[in-house]
Protein backbone atom coordinates (compact mmCIF):
# COMPACT_ATOMS: atom_id res chain seq x y z
CA UNK A 1 0.00 0.00 0.00
CA UNK A 2 1.14 3.39 -0.67
CA UNK A 3 0.91 5.85 2.21
CA UNK A 4 0.98 9.58 1.35
CA UNK A 5 3.22 10.27 4.77
CA UNK A 6 3.01 14.13 3.86
CA UNK A 7 -0.61 13.62 4.50
CA UNK A 8 -0.40 11.66 7.70
CA UNK A 9 2.09 13.94 9.01
CA UNK A 10 -0.47 17.08 8.24
CA UNK A 11 -3.45 15.30 10.14
CA UNK A 12 -0.99 15.17 13.10
CA UNK A 13 0.31 18.48 13.23
CA UNK A 14 4.14 17.03 12.24
CA UNK A 15 6.38 18.01 9.28
CA UNK A 16 8.92 15.53 8.14
CA UNK A 17 12.35 16.80 6.82
CA UNK A 18 13.03 16.29 2.50
CA UNK A 19 15.76 14.23 3.39
CA UNK A 20 13.83 12.28 6.10
CA UNK A 21 10.52 11.87 4.08
CA UNK A 22 12.03 8.60 2.25
CA UNK A 23 13.28 6.61 5.02
CA UNK A 24 9.41 7.59 6.84
CA UNK A 25 7.62 6.25 3.85
CA UNK A 26 9.82 2.95 3.68
CA UNK A 27 9.97 2.13 7.33
CA UNK A 28 6.18 3.35 7.55
CA UNK A 29 5.20 0.73 4.52
CA UNK A 30 6.83 -2.51 6.02
CA UNK A 31 5.46 -1.23 9.06
CA UNK A 32 1.63 -0.91 7.61
CA UNK A 33 2.41 -4.15 5.91
CA UNK A 34 3.00 -5.57 9.20
CA UNK A 35 -0.05 -4.73 11.19
CA UNK A 36 -2.20 -5.37 8.31
CA UNK A 37 -2.08 -9.28 9.02
CA UNK A 38 -4.88 -9.42 11.25
CA UNK A 39 -8.31 -12.37 10.96
CA UNK A 40 -11.30 -11.90 10.31
CA UNK A 41 -13.88 -11.67 12.98
CA UNK A 42 -17.47 -11.86 12.39
CA UNK A 43 -18.44 -10.24 15.76
CA UNK A 44 -19.79 -6.73 17.13
CA UNK A 45 -17.74 -4.58 19.03
CA UNK A 46 -19.53 -4.44 22.58
CA UNK A 47 -18.52 -2.27 25.56
CA UNK A 48 -16.86 -3.98 28.07
CA UNK A 49 -19.02 -3.91 30.87
CA UNK A 50 -16.74 -6.10 33.65
CA UNK A 51 -14.52 -3.33 33.46
CA UNK A 52 -16.22 -0.74 33.16
CA UNK A 53 -14.42 2.77 33.86
CA UNK A 54 -15.96 4.52 37.35
CA UNK A 55 -16.03 8.61 36.59
CA UNK A 56 -15.88 10.86 39.93
CA UNK A 57 -18.77 13.18 40.23
CA UNK A 58 -18.39 16.40 38.51
CA UNK A 59 -17.29 18.95 41.51
CA UNK A 60 -15.06 21.92 41.50
CA UNK A 61 -12.13 20.86 44.02
CA UNK A 62 -11.29 24.33 45.41
CA UNK A 63 -7.65 25.88 45.27
CA UNK A 64 -6.34 22.22 44.42
CA UNK A 65 -3.09 24.13 42.67
CA UNK A 66 -2.77 28.21 42.21
CA UNK A 67 -2.77 29.99 39.16
CA UNK A 68 1.19 30.55 39.00
CA UNK A 69 1.63 26.66 39.49
CA UNK A 70 -0.27 25.98 36.54
CA UNK A 71 1.21 29.01 34.28
CA UNK A 72 4.80 27.90 35.88
CA UNK A 73 5.86 25.43 32.80
CA UNK A 74 4.41 27.36 30.24
CA UNK A 75 6.65 28.61 27.03
CA UNK A 76 5.36 32.06 26.99
CA UNK A 77 2.96 33.81 30.07
CA UNK A 78 2.17 37.62 29.77
CA UNK A 79 -0.11 39.06 32.53
CA UNK A 80 -0.69 35.86 33.95
CA UNK A 81 -2.00 34.58 30.36
CA UNK A 82 -1.15 32.10 28.07
CA UNK A 83 0.27 33.72 25.02
CA UNK A 84 -0.36 32.18 21.43
CA UNK A 85 -0.13 33.30 17.73
CA UNK A 86 -2.61 35.57 16.58
CA UNK A 87 -5.85 33.15 15.77
CA UNK A 88 -8.70 36.12 14.76
CA UNK A 89 -8.14 38.59 12.55
CA UNK B 1 29.22 -6.71 51.28
CA UNK B 2 28.79 -2.76 50.35
CA UNK B 3 25.16 -1.69 51.64
CA UNK B 4 23.82 -0.76 47.58
CA UNK B 5 24.24 -4.74 46.99
CA UNK B 6 22.03 -5.62 49.39
CA UNK B 7 18.06 -6.16 48.94
CA UNK B 8 15.29 -4.12 50.19
CA UNK B 9 14.36 -6.30 52.56
CA UNK B 10 17.37 -6.89 53.93
CA UNK B 11 18.48 -3.13 54.40
CA UNK B 12 14.91 -2.79 55.68
CA UNK B 13 15.67 -5.48 58.64
CA UNK B 14 19.31 -3.56 59.23
CA UNK B 15 17.67 -0.36 59.70
CA UNK B 16 14.94 -1.79 61.80
CA UNK B 17 17.84 -3.71 64.19
CA UNK B 18 19.92 -0.24 63.58
CA UNK B 19 23.02 -1.87 62.03
CA UNK B 20 23.13 0.94 59.88
CA UNK B 21 21.22 4.19 59.32
CA UNK B 22 19.06 5.97 55.63
CA UNK B 23 21.67 8.23 55.64
CA UNK B 24 24.26 5.53 55.30
CA UNK B 25 22.39 3.90 53.00
CA UNK B 26 21.39 6.32 50.66
CA UNK B 27 25.50 7.83 50.97
CA UNK B 28 26.62 4.17 49.73
CA UNK B 29 24.33 4.48 46.47
CA UNK B 30 25.17 7.71 45.96
CA UNK B 31 28.49 6.85 46.00
CA UNK B 32 27.95 4.09 44.10
CA UNK B 33 26.39 6.10 41.58
CA UNK B 34 29.29 8.67 41.34
CA UNK B 35 31.61 6.13 39.93
CA UNK B 36 29.43 3.99 37.90
CA UNK B 37 27.11 6.51 36.11
CA UNK B 38 29.60 7.49 33.63
CA UNK B 39 29.58 4.27 32.36
CA UNK B 40 25.78 3.16 33.03
CA UNK B 41 23.97 6.63 32.14
CA UNK B 42 20.82 5.59 34.12
CA UNK B 43 19.92 8.30 35.51
CA UNK B 44 18.26 11.56 33.74
CA UNK B 45 18.18 13.68 36.76
CA UNK B 46 19.46 13.13 40.34
CA UNK B 47 17.33 13.93 43.45
CA UNK B 48 19.00 17.08 45.27
CA UNK B 49 16.11 15.98 47.96
CA UNK B 50 17.05 12.80 48.45
CA UNK B 51 19.89 13.31 51.37
CA UNK B 52 17.26 15.15 53.57
CA UNK B 53 14.75 12.55 53.30
CA UNK B 54 17.27 9.93 54.48
CA UNK B 55 17.83 12.17 57.40
CA UNK B 56 14.18 12.87 58.11
CA UNK B 57 14.04 8.62 58.48
CA UNK B 58 16.81 8.64 60.90
CA UNK B 59 15.31 11.00 62.81
CA UNK B 60 12.06 9.12 62.93
CA UNK B 61 14.08 6.03 63.96
CA UNK B 62 15.70 8.31 67.11
CA UNK B 63 12.50 9.43 68.24
CA UNK B 64 11.35 5.65 68.24
CA UNK B 65 8.20 6.42 65.52
CA UNK B 66 7.00 3.46 63.64
CA UNK B 67 8.66 3.54 60.26
CA UNK B 68 7.18 2.23 57.10
CA UNK B 69 8.97 -1.72 56.08
CA UNK B 70 10.33 0.91 52.66
CA UNK B 71 10.93 3.55 54.37
CA UNK B 72 14.47 4.77 54.08
CA UNK B 73 14.65 2.47 50.46
CA UNK B 74 16.35 4.30 47.52
CA UNK B 75 14.24 3.98 44.86
CA UNK B 76 14.76 5.44 41.25
CA UNK B 77 11.27 6.69 38.97
CA UNK B 78 11.17 6.34 35.70
CA UNK B 79 10.70 9.84 34.14
CA UNK B 80 7.33 9.67 32.66
CA UNK B 81 5.70 9.31 36.18
CA UNK B 82 5.28 13.11 37.75
CA UNK B 83 7.03 14.07 40.50
CA UNK B 84 6.35 17.70 42.35
CA UNK B 85 9.33 19.95 42.29
CA UNK B 86 11.45 16.86 40.45
CA UNK B 87 11.90 17.15 36.76
CA UNK B 88 10.07 14.99 34.62
CA UNK B 89 11.21 14.92 30.75
CA UNK B 90 9.86 11.54 29.49
CA UNK B 91 13.02 11.72 27.73
CA UNK B 92 12.16 14.23 25.11
CA UNK B 93 13.02 17.32 24.26
CA UNK B 94 9.16 18.19 24.78
CA UNK B 95 9.45 18.16 28.31
CA UNK B 96 13.14 18.58 28.86
CA UNK B 97 12.15 21.79 31.58
CA UNK B 98 9.14 20.30 32.48
CA UNK B 99 8.40 20.56 36.49
CA UNK B 100 4.97 19.13 37.52
CA UNK B 101 2.91 21.01 39.95
CA UNK B 102 1.85 17.73 41.10
CA UNK B 103 2.99 13.67 42.21
CA UNK B 104 1.42 10.82 40.89
CA UNK B 105 -0.72 8.54 43.22
CA UNK B 106 2.66 6.19 43.25
CA UNK B 107 4.45 8.74 44.60
CA UNK B 108 2.19 10.02 47.46
CA UNK B 109 2.41 6.51 48.71
CA UNK B 110 5.71 6.62 48.05
CA UNK B 111 6.65 10.06 50.22
CA UNK B 112 4.16 8.61 52.74
CA UNK B 113 6.02 5.88 53.32
CA UNK B 114 9.21 7.68 53.39
CA UNK B 115 11.29 6.22 50.58
CA UNK B 116 14.43 7.93 49.61
CA UNK B 117 14.33 9.09 45.54
CA UNK B 118 17.20 8.95 44.07
CA UNK B 119 16.50 10.59 40.70
CA UNK B 120 14.32 10.25 37.66
CA UNK B 121 16.03 7.45 35.41
CA UNK B 122 16.56 7.52 31.44
CA UNK B 123 14.11 5.96 29.29
CA UNK B 124 13.24 5.52 25.65
CA UNK B 125 11.27 8.72 24.75
CA UNK B 126 7.58 9.14 25.59
CA UNK B 127 8.22 5.05 26.68
CA UNK B 128 7.88 4.51 22.99
CA UNK B 129 10.72 1.83 22.26
CA UNK B 130 12.67 -1.24 23.76
CA UNK B 131 16.49 -0.05 24.14
CA UNK B 132 16.76 3.02 25.68
CA UNK B 133 18.08 4.77 22.50
CA UNK B 134 15.16 6.77 21.44
CA UNK B 135 16.19 8.95 24.71
CA UNK B 136 16.61 12.54 23.59
CA UNK B 137 19.20 12.34 26.49
CA UNK B 138 21.88 10.11 26.39
CA UNK B 139 22.13 6.38 25.76
CA UNK B 140 21.95 3.97 28.73
CA UNK B 141 24.07 1.14 28.70
CA UNK B 142 23.61 -2.45 30.03
CA UNK B 143 26.05 -3.10 33.22
CA UNK B 144 26.61 -6.59 31.64
CA UNK B 145 27.89 -5.57 28.56
CA UNK B 146 28.31 -1.94 28.40
CA UNK B 147 28.26 -2.40 24.52
CA UNK B 148 24.74 -3.78 24.78
CA UNK B 149 21.35 -2.07 25.12
CA UNK B 150 19.40 -2.11 28.56
CA UNK B 151 16.41 -2.88 27.07
CA UNK B 152 13.51 -0.26 26.91
CA UNK B 153 11.49 1.52 27.61
CA UNK B 154 12.62 1.27 31.52
CA UNK B 155 16.43 0.97 30.97
CA UNK B 156 17.54 3.31 32.69
CA UNK B 157 15.12 1.43 35.97
CA UNK B 158 16.30 -1.99 34.95
CA UNK B 159 20.03 -0.88 34.32
CA UNK B 160 20.27 1.09 37.65
CA UNK B 161 19.17 -2.25 39.64
CA UNK B 162 21.78 -4.17 37.75
CA UNK B 163 24.11 -1.82 38.51
CA UNK B 164 23.60 -0.82 42.20
CA UNK B 165 22.33 2.76 41.68
CA UNK B 166 19.19 1.86 43.02
CA UNK B 167 17.50 -0.74 45.86
CA UNK B 168 14.31 -0.34 43.81
CA UNK B 169 12.71 1.19 40.86
CA UNK B 170 9.45 2.15 39.04
CA UNK B 171 8.92 1.68 35.32
CA UNK B 172 6.01 1.43 33.58
CA UNK B 173 4.75 -1.49 30.85
CA UNK B 174 2.84 -0.83 27.81
CA UNK B 175 4.18 -3.37 25.60
CA UNK B 176 6.93 -4.85 27.68
CA UNK B 177 8.57 -2.25 28.92
CA UNK B 178 8.74 -3.28 32.60
CA UNK B 179 9.71 -7.14 31.43
CA UNK B 180 11.98 -6.65 28.71
CA UNK B 181 14.97 -4.50 30.42
CA UNK B 182 14.22 -6.18 33.31
CA UNK B 183 15.19 -9.92 31.30
CA UNK B 184 18.35 -7.92 29.63
CA UNK B 185 19.78 -6.55 32.66
CA UNK B 186 18.90 -9.60 34.63
CA UNK B 187 16.48 -7.95 36.97
CA UNK B 188 13.06 -8.63 38.59
CA UNK B 189 10.31 -6.70 37.15
CA UNK B 190 7.01 -7.69 37.23
CA UNK B 191 3.99 -5.94 35.31
CA UNK B 192 1.07 -5.60 37.33
CA UNK B 193 -3.05 -6.29 36.23
CA UNK B 194 -4.49 -3.26 34.56
CA UNK B 195 -6.39 -1.44 36.65
CA UNK B 196 -4.28 -2.36 40.14
CA UNK B 197 -2.09 0.69 39.88
CA UNK B 198 -2.93 4.01 39.25
CA UNK B 199 -1.96 5.90 36.51
CA UNK B 200 -2.79 8.93 37.58
CA UNK B 201 0.36 10.80 37.26
CA UNK B 202 1.87 8.64 34.66
CA UNK B 203 2.36 10.49 31.28
CA UNK B 204 0.23 8.87 29.02
CA UNK B 205 1.42 6.70 25.89
CA UNK B 206 -1.40 4.31 25.63
CA UNK B 207 -3.94 4.56 28.23
CA UNK B 208 -5.98 1.26 27.56
CA UNK B 209 -2.03 -0.43 28.42
CA UNK B 210 -0.02 1.36 30.81
CA UNK B 211 0.66 0.21 33.94
CA UNK B 212 3.48 0.93 36.17
CA UNK B 213 4.99 -1.35 38.33
CA UNK B 214 7.91 -2.40 40.36
CA UNK B 215 11.79 -3.68 39.39
CA UNK B 216 14.13 -4.57 42.01
CA UNK B 217 16.61 -7.62 43.03
CA UNK B 218 14.07 -10.01 44.18
CA UNK B 219 10.61 -11.64 44.09
CA UNK B 220 10.70 -10.25 47.73
CA UNK B 221 11.76 -6.85 47.25
CA UNK B 222 9.06 -6.63 43.87
CA UNK B 223 6.15 -7.95 46.23
CA UNK B 224 7.26 -5.50 49.15
CA UNK B 225 6.71 -2.56 46.11
CA UNK B 226 3.92 -4.00 44.73
CA UNK B 227 1.68 -3.84 48.33
CA UNK B 228 2.85 -0.20 48.22
CA UNK B 229 1.88 1.40 45.29
CA UNK B 230 -1.59 -0.51 44.32
CA UNK B 231 -4.33 0.50 45.56
CA UNK B 232 -8.11 1.98 44.33
CA UNK B 233 -7.52 6.00 43.29
CA UNK B 234 -10.38 7.66 42.60
CA UNK B 235 -8.33 10.06 40.12
CA UNK B 236 -8.18 7.19 37.60
CA UNK B 237 -11.26 6.20 36.28
CA UNK B 238 -9.86 2.54 35.30
CA UNK B 239 -8.37 1.97 38.73
CA UNK B 240 -10.37 -1.26 40.65
CA UNK B 241 -11.74 -0.43 43.79
CA UNK B 242 -11.08 -4.28 45.27
CA UNK B 243 -9.08 -4.81 48.68
CA UNK B 244 -5.85 -6.06 47.35
CA UNK B 245 -3.89 -8.28 49.68
CA UNK B 246 -0.65 -7.48 51.83
CA UNK B 247 1.77 -9.75 49.06
CA UNK B 248 4.68 -9.20 50.60
CA UNK B 249 3.43 -10.52 54.38
CA UNK B 250 1.68 -13.38 52.19
CA UNK B 251 4.59 -14.74 49.87
CA UNK B 252 4.85 -18.72 49.83
CA UNK B 253 7.09 -20.52 48.74
CA UNK B 254 4.26 -22.70 47.06
CA UNK B 255 5.18 -25.04 44.12
CA UNK B 256 4.06 -28.77 45.01
CA UNK B 257 0.61 -28.63 42.80
CA UNK B 258 0.98 -25.25 40.71
CA UNK B 259 -0.26 -26.06 37.66
CA UNK B 260 2.19 -24.13 35.21
CA UNK B 261 0.75 -23.71 31.39
CA UNK B 262 3.46 -23.68 28.64
CA UNK B 263 2.15 -21.95 25.63
CA UNK B 264 3.91 -23.86 22.32
CA UNK B 265 3.15 -20.56 20.63
CA UNK B 266 5.96 -18.65 22.99
CA UNK B 267 8.63 -21.21 21.71
CA UNK B 268 8.25 -20.94 17.86
CA UNK B 269 10.68 -19.54 15.40
CA UNK B 270 12.64 -16.37 16.18
CA UNK B 271 13.17 -17.45 20.16
CA UNK B 272 16.87 -18.01 20.67
CA UNK B 273 17.30 -21.87 21.28
CA UNK B 274 19.48 -20.90 24.26
CA UNK B 275 16.68 -19.34 25.74
CA UNK B 276 14.22 -21.64 24.87
CA UNK B 277 16.44 -24.17 26.94
CA UNK B 278 17.14 -22.01 29.89
CA UNK B 279 13.41 -21.24 30.37
CA UNK B 280 12.58 -25.24 29.80
CA UNK B 281 15.21 -25.46 32.21
CA UNK B 282 13.41 -23.70 35.07
CA UNK B 283 10.21 -25.25 33.90
CA UNK B 284 11.89 -28.71 34.53
CA UNK B 285 13.35 -27.86 38.00
CA UNK B 286 9.40 -26.59 39.21
CA UNK B 287 8.36 -29.92 37.79
CA UNK B 288 10.81 -31.93 39.73
CA UNK B 289 9.73 -30.14 43.04
CA UNK B 290 6.14 -30.87 42.48
CA UNK B 291 4.72 -28.47 39.91
CA UNK B 292 2.60 -30.11 37.07
CA UNK B 293 3.12 -29.25 33.65
CA UNK B 294 0.27 -28.38 31.20
CA UNK B 295 0.73 -28.19 27.69
CA UNK B 296 -1.24 -25.36 26.43
CA UNK B 297 -1.98 -23.24 23.33
CA UNK B 298 -2.45 -19.45 22.55
CA UNK B 299 -3.77 -19.72 18.68
CA UNK B 300 -4.22 -15.58 17.97
CA UNK B 301 -0.70 -15.19 20.07
CA UNK B 302 0.79 -14.58 16.07
CA UNK B 303 -1.38 -11.51 15.80
CA UNK B 304 -0.11 -9.70 18.99
CA UNK B 305 2.41 -7.77 17.82
CA UNK B 306 0.31 -6.30 14.94
CA UNK B 307 -3.06 -5.87 17.42
CA UNK B 308 -0.65 -3.90 19.87
CA UNK B 309 1.20 -1.61 17.37
CA UNK B 310 -2.31 -0.55 16.19
CA UNK B 311 -4.03 -0.24 19.60
CA UNK B 312 -0.85 1.31 21.17
CA UNK B 313 -0.04 3.67 18.34
CA UNK B 314 -3.49 4.62 18.25
CA UNK B 315 -4.30 5.77 21.45
CA UNK B 316 -0.27 7.46 21.41
CA UNK B 317 -1.69 9.70 18.76
CA UNK B 318 -4.53 11.11 20.46
CA UNK B 319 -2.60 11.02 23.95
CA UNK B 320 0.18 12.95 22.63
CA UNK B 321 -1.55 15.73 20.81
CA UNK B 322 -1.72 17.53 23.86
CA UNK B 323 2.15 18.52 23.44
CA UNK B 324 1.39 21.89 21.27
CA UNK B 325 3.59 24.25 22.91
CA UNK B 326 0.70 26.29 24.79
CA UNK B 327 0.20 25.11 28.25
CA UNK B 328 3.74 23.54 29.05
CA UNK B 329 6.66 22.17 27.15
CA UNK B 330 8.87 22.84 24.32
CA UNK B 331 7.57 25.65 21.99
CA UNK B 332 9.53 26.66 18.41
CA UNK B 333 10.90 29.50 18.16
CA UNK B 334 9.91 31.17 14.55
CA UNK B 335 6.68 30.83 13.47
CA UNK B 336 3.87 32.71 11.39
CA UNK B 337 0.40 31.20 12.56
CA UNK B 338 -1.41 28.77 15.29
CA UNK B 339 -0.91 25.45 12.82
CA UNK B 340 2.90 26.61 11.70
CA UNK B 341 3.66 26.93 15.52
CA UNK B 342 1.77 23.35 15.94
CA UNK B 343 3.55 21.89 13.25
CA UNK B 344 7.24 23.54 13.82
CA UNK B 345 6.74 22.61 17.85
CA UNK B 346 5.54 19.18 17.33
CA UNK B 347 8.56 18.22 14.56
CA UNK B 348 11.21 19.87 17.02
CA UNK B 349 10.22 18.35 20.30
CA UNK B 350 9.81 15.23 18.90
CA UNK B 351 12.29 12.35 18.14
CA UNK B 352 11.53 10.39 14.72
CA UNK B 353 10.20 6.79 16.65
CA UNK B 354 7.54 9.21 18.69
CA UNK B 355 6.75 10.64 15.37
CA UNK B 356 6.21 7.74 13.20
CA UNK B 357 3.83 5.92 16.22
CA UNK B 358 1.83 9.46 15.98
CA UNK B 359 1.94 8.74 12.43
CA UNK B 360 0.86 4.95 12.29
CA UNK B 361 -2.10 6.25 15.06
CA UNK B 362 -3.59 9.15 12.60
CA UNK B 363 -3.21 6.35 9.67
CA UNK B 364 -5.02 3.64 11.65
CA UNK B 365 -7.93 5.77 12.75
CA UNK B 366 -8.29 7.98 9.75
CA UNK B 367 -11.45 8.25 7.76
CA UNK B 368 -11.51 4.56 4.98
CA UNK B 369 -9.18 2.49 7.47
CA UNK B 370 -10.74 2.54 10.89
CA UNK B 371 -12.58 -0.44 10.15
CA UNK B 372 -9.75 -2.48 8.63
CA UNK B 373 -6.83 -1.53 11.40
CA UNK B 374 -8.03 -0.19 14.74
CA UNK B 375 -11.70 -2.22 14.71
CA UNK B 376 -10.48 -5.29 13.83
CA UNK B 377 -7.17 -5.04 16.09
CA UNK B 378 -9.72 -4.35 19.40
CA UNK B 379 -12.17 -7.76 18.04
CA UNK B 380 -8.46 -9.82 18.12
CA UNK B 381 -7.75 -8.06 21.67
CA UNK B 382 -10.88 -9.49 22.52
CA UNK B 383 -10.31 -12.63 21.03
CA UNK B 384 -6.42 -12.80 22.73
CA UNK B 385 -7.99 -12.03 26.23
CA UNK B 386 -10.46 -14.40 25.80
CA UNK B 387 -7.90 -17.47 25.17
CA UNK B 388 -6.01 -16.41 28.21
CA UNK B 389 -9.41 -16.90 30.57
CA UNK B 390 -9.70 -20.31 28.64
CA UNK B 391 -6.01 -20.98 29.52
CA UNK B 392 -6.49 -20.13 33.06
CA UNK B 393 -8.83 -23.05 33.56
CA UNK B 394 -6.35 -25.23 33.30
CA UNK B 395 -3.33 -23.75 34.75
CA UNK B 396 -2.65 -21.63 37.72
CA UNK B 397 0.40 -19.66 35.72
CA UNK B 398 1.68 -19.93 32.61
CA UNK B 399 5.45 -19.76 32.15
CA UNK B 400 7.44 -18.25 28.56
CA UNK B 401 10.56 -16.67 27.55
CA UNK B 402 10.33 -12.93 28.61
CA UNK B 403 12.71 -11.86 25.55
CA UNK B 404 13.46 -13.88 22.28
CA UNK B 405 17.08 -13.04 23.16
CA UNK B 406 19.54 -11.67 25.41
CA UNK B 407 20.73 -7.90 24.65
CA UNK B 408 21.46 -6.75 22.06
CA UNK B 409 24.41 -4.34 20.65
CA UNK B 410 23.93 -0.57 20.75
CA UNK B 411 22.71 0.37 17.19
CA UNK B 412 22.27 -3.11 15.76
CA UNK B 413 18.48 -2.78 15.55
CA UNK B 414 17.47 1.27 15.89
CA UNK B 415 17.51 1.43 12.01
CA UNK B 416 15.29 -1.26 11.38
CA UNK B 417 11.57 -0.43 13.35
CA UNK B 418 9.68 -3.44 12.67
CA UNK B 419 13.08 -5.57 13.97
CA UNK B 420 13.17 -3.94 16.90
CA UNK B 421 9.39 -4.19 17.59
CA UNK B 422 9.78 -7.85 17.52
CA UNK B 423 11.66 -7.63 20.37
CA UNK B 424 7.71 -7.66 22.45
CA UNK B 425 6.59 -10.48 20.86
CA UNK B 426 6.76 -12.45 23.89
CA UNK B 427 5.49 -9.59 26.05
CA UNK B 428 2.98 -8.14 24.27
CA UNK B 429 0.02 -10.31 24.67
CA UNK B 430 -0.30 -10.07 28.94
CA UNK B 431 -0.78 -5.69 28.11
CA UNK B 432 -3.42 -6.73 25.36
CA UNK B 433 -5.85 -8.75 27.82
CA UNK B 434 -4.85 -6.80 31.15
CA UNK B 435 -3.00 -9.06 33.01
CA UNK B 436 0.00 -9.45 35.59
CA UNK B 437 3.33 -10.77 34.54
CA UNK B 438 6.84 -10.88 36.46
CA UNK B 439 10.40 -11.64 34.46
CA UNK B 440 12.72 -13.40 36.92
CA UNK B 441 16.74 -13.77 35.86
CA UNK B 442 16.87 -18.00 34.33
CA UNK B 443 20.53 -18.00 33.81
CA UNK B 444 23.24 -16.59 31.42
CA UNK B 445 23.94 -17.11 27.47
CA UNK B 446 26.86 -18.21 25.75
CA UNK B 447 27.83 -14.40 25.19
CA UNK B 448 27.34 -14.42 29.09
CA UNK B 449 24.16 -11.90 28.97
CA UNK B 450 21.49 -12.81 31.35
CA UNK B 451 17.91 -14.10 29.89
CA UNK B 452 14.73 -14.05 31.29
CA UNK B 453 11.59 -16.31 32.33
CA UNK B 454 8.22 -14.63 32.37
CA UNK B 455 5.44 -16.03 34.58
CA UNK B 456 1.99 -14.55 33.70
CA UNK B 457 -1.17 -15.26 36.13
CA UNK B 458 -5.27 -14.34 35.55
CA UNK B 459 -6.01 -10.85 36.49
CA UNK B 460 -5.70 -9.87 40.08
CA UNK B 461 -3.76 -12.93 40.94
CA UNK B 462 -0.98 -11.19 41.88
CA UNK B 463 -0.27 -13.36 45.14
CA UNK B 464 -0.23 -16.55 42.59
CA UNK B 465 2.15 -14.62 40.34
CA UNK B 466 4.71 -13.88 43.00
CA UNK B 467 4.23 -17.22 44.83
CA UNK B 468 5.44 -19.12 41.79
CA UNK B 469 8.18 -16.27 41.09
CA UNK B 470 9.36 -16.55 44.70
CA UNK B 471 9.28 -20.35 44.49
CA UNK B 472 11.11 -20.64 41.15
CA UNK B 473 14.05 -18.01 42.77
CA UNK B 474 14.03 -20.29 46.07
CA UNK B 475 14.76 -23.33 43.76
CA UNK B 476 17.31 -22.00 41.49
CA UNK B 477 19.47 -20.78 44.54
CA UNK B 478 18.51 -16.86 44.76
CA UNK B 479 19.76 -13.75 42.01
CA UNK B 480 22.73 -12.84 41.71
CA UNK B 481 21.86 -9.54 40.12
CA UNK B 482 24.91 -6.48 40.77
CA UNK B 483 26.92 -6.81 38.16
CA UNK B 484 30.46 -7.45 39.04
CA UNK B 485 33.40 -5.92 37.37
CA UNK B 486 32.83 -2.38 37.29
Amino acid sequence: MNIDIKHIAKLSRLRIDDEKLEKFEKDMQAIVAMVDRLPDIEEQLTLDRENAMTLREDVAVPDKFTRNELIANAPEVQAGCLVVPKTVE
Amino acid sequence: MNLYEKTASELSEMLRNKECSAVEIYNDVKSRIESVEDKVGAYVTLNDKALEQAESVDKDIADGNEIHRLAGIPIGIKDNISTKGLRTTCSSRMLENYIPPFDAFVMNKINSAKMVVTGKMNMDEFAMGSSTETSYMHLTRNPHNTECVPGGSSGGSASAIASGEAILTLGSDTGGSIRQPAALCGAVGMKPTYGSVSRYGLVAFASSLDQIGPMGKSVKDVAMLQSLICGHDKMDATSKNIEYPDYYANLKNNVKGLKIGVPKEYFGEGIDNEVKESVFNAINLMEKNGAVIKEISLPSTEYAINTYYIIASAEASSNLARFDGVKYGYRAENYDSLTDMYEKTRSEGFGDEVKRRIMLGTFVLSSGFYDAYYKKAKLVQRKISSEFSEAFKKCDVIATPTVPSSAFKIGENIGDPIKMYYNDVCTVTVNIAGLPAISVPCGFDSKNMPMGLQFIADKFAEQTLLDTAYAYEQLSGGFDVITKGF
